[in-house]
């Protein structure tokens, strides 16, 4: 089977995207689980002229920097025909897989990186009702 | 509350990637989850090399497997394994404004956010991410399925009349089929069909049957005779209307030059080929050895015996192709061809200590030189695969199975 990879970007213009990266999971408060979408998670800011960036998230403060990766990421999109629509199985190695293409959307050049333990802020910021709770990993 | 203002000031408030990458000093912005953020099992991230990156923009790629196959990304020339890395970290994807516009309420940002701050939104953590491994084709299954139907003098005569039996349309494969099939590039495929001497009949890729082959072999041979034509100098045109005339179709005529010679005059004047001597001469120690194992005198004069006269076979010619054991006295060889070996270096090794555990260097090279490992020296398929021993600094190194 031969699945076309199209990409209607043309040369150089592929739409970029943009990554952070934080180490660990955030946890989302019990009363907002259900309920995640358009919920803010915290606060991006850039103190400096400087590629840091702080990330607030409920009263935790992580810090860390934009890097370029080292190789680029497309981001694909798998784009099955109109007929298969329906099925909703593991389509990619199901029979209903003929006619799929992907199809590339964008790139990824650049991440904004957290990888340090947050740090408690002494006096939270006001209101943060989706307050994000950040564990690290054990390894830490 | 003015609800209308409201939704205008969402509106301008909404961000995507650019807003994270342009971020200026001195600013800040707020991260959400997008009102459709979701597991989008269908957004696949894929990390790969900057000089690739053309052959997505020009769409000269394709992902190629059949269901019960790893999946292989294939560029026109190489073929690349599809590997999907873990990431324990979240990495939070943040799309284009207007690739995935904000929808539905957005309520939940007027109570949870900060108010002044323009947003980027979410659409997916992803659990890591595709990578490539450059690996070699998989061509061994190309020789498998033409060797299902190999064109003999049924399809020759069938030919002529257009009433076609629909039976030898089984087991045929056209270029899209055998894309379809094999898990390599588009150029790898050709080459791949090049060395096994396939031949495109009809609109199907076919190999010729040996008996047929060895037919047409001997039929051009036999006419070079006939019209005191010499083996260095066979004109294409000539070679082929006589051919046809003989019952053979036009294009295996041709193809048939391609297989036992090469051409002599590249672009200039018509067509002259000249007969290769190894080619022509393996052919025949191939069909007396098909028979079975012998005696190597008795091998050596028939095989001198049945070879054109002008060329001269001699024992080299049959490096990769035979094995010959001692047996008191007496040499005993037996055919055993490389192009008969799997492709694959594991599969490889494996069969040929399976054939017999002790190898000299000298009888083992010419059944590896041609396994190709991108990123593997051969050094280093050989220090992966075998054991090397050497008794005496000036004895022939000996390799065993690993």
């Amino acid at each position: 089977m031969k699945i076309k990879v199209r990409c209607s970007c043309g040369e150089g213009k592929c739409p970029e995207w943009a990554v952070v990266e934080l180490q660990g999971v955030v946890e989302t408060q019990p009363a907002f689980q259900n309920r995640l979408h358009n919920l803010q998670i915290g606060v991006l800011c850039r103190p400096s002229s400087q590629e840091t960036y702080t990330f607030t998230v409920g009263y935790h403060e992580l810090t860390g920097t934009k890097v370029p990766l080292k190789k680029p990421m497309l981001v694909l999109k798998k784009i099955k025909p109109a007929s298969y629509e329906g099925d909703n199985g593991d389509g990619e190695n199901g029979s209903g897989s003929a006619g799929v293409e992907m199809e590339v959307i964008g790139i990824i050049r650049h991440k904004i990186l957290f990888k340090t333990r947050p740090k408690a802020l002494i006096s939270g910021p006001p209101q943060p009702v989706a307050k994000g709770k950040l564990s690290t990993p054990t390894s830490l | 509350m003015e609800v209308e203002t409201e939704l205008e000031n969402m509106k301008d408030r909404e961000g995507g990637a650019e807003l994270v990458l342009n971020l200026q000093p001195s600013s800040s912005i707020s991260i959400g989850y997008h009102s459709s953020f979701g597991p989008h099992d269908d957004l696949i991230l894929l990390e790969l090399d900057e000089k690739l990156l053309p052959d997505f923009l020009h769409e000269r790629v394709t992902l190629r497997g059949q269901p019960n196959e790893d999946a292989v990304l294939c560029t026109t020339s190489k073929t690349y394994a599809v590997k999907f890395v873990g990431n324990s970290n979240s990495v939070f994807l943040i799309p284009p404004l207007d690739l995935f516009p904000s929808c539905g309420s957005t309520q939940e940002y007027e109570e949870t956010s900060s108010k002044d701050l323009k947003v980027a939104s979410i659409i997916k953590v992803a659990p890591g991410n595709m990578e490539l491994v450059e690996v070699a084709p998989k061509l061994d299954k190309l020789k498998l399925l033409l060797s299902q139907n190999p064109y003999n003098f049924g399809d020759s005569s069938e030919m002529e009349g257009i009433e076609g039996d629909d039976r030898t349309d089984a087991n045929l494969y056209r270029w899209e089929d055998l894309v379809d099939r094999i898990q390599a590039s588009d150029m790898e495929l050709r080459s791949g069909l090049n060395a096994i001497f396939a031949v495109e009949i009809n609109g199907y890729w076919r190999t010729l049957d040996e008996n047929y082959k060895d037919g047409i072999l001997n039929m051009l041979l036999h006419n070079s005779v006939l019209n005191d034509w010499s083996l260095n100098s066979l004109y294409e045109d000539e070679v082929v209307a006589v051919l046809v005339a003989d019952g053979y179709p036009s294009e295996i005529a041709r193809h048939c030059l391609r297989m036992f010679g090469s051409k002599v005059n590249e672009g200039v004047g018509p067509s002259c080929w000249r007969l290769d001597e190894r080619c022509v001469c393996l052919h025949f120690a191939r069909r007396i050895l098909g028979a079975g194992k012998m005696k190597l005198e008795a091998f050596m004069d028939e095989w001198v015996n049945k070879v054109p006269s002008g060329m001269h076979a001699t024992f080299d010619m049959l490096e990769g192709e035979i094995l010959s054991e001692k047996q008191g006295i007496e040499t005993w060889i037996h055919a055993f061809s490389v192009s008969s070996l799997p492709s694959t270096p594991a599969e490889r090794f494996s069969l040929l200590f399976h054939k017999k555990p002790k190898w000299e260097w000298k009888d083992l090279h010419p059944y590896v030189r041609d396994l190709k490992v991108p990123g593997l020296s051969s050094d280093a398929l050989l220090l992966k695969y075998t054991r090397r021993t050497q008794p005496t600094l000036d004895a022939e190194p000996i390799f065993t199975a690993r």
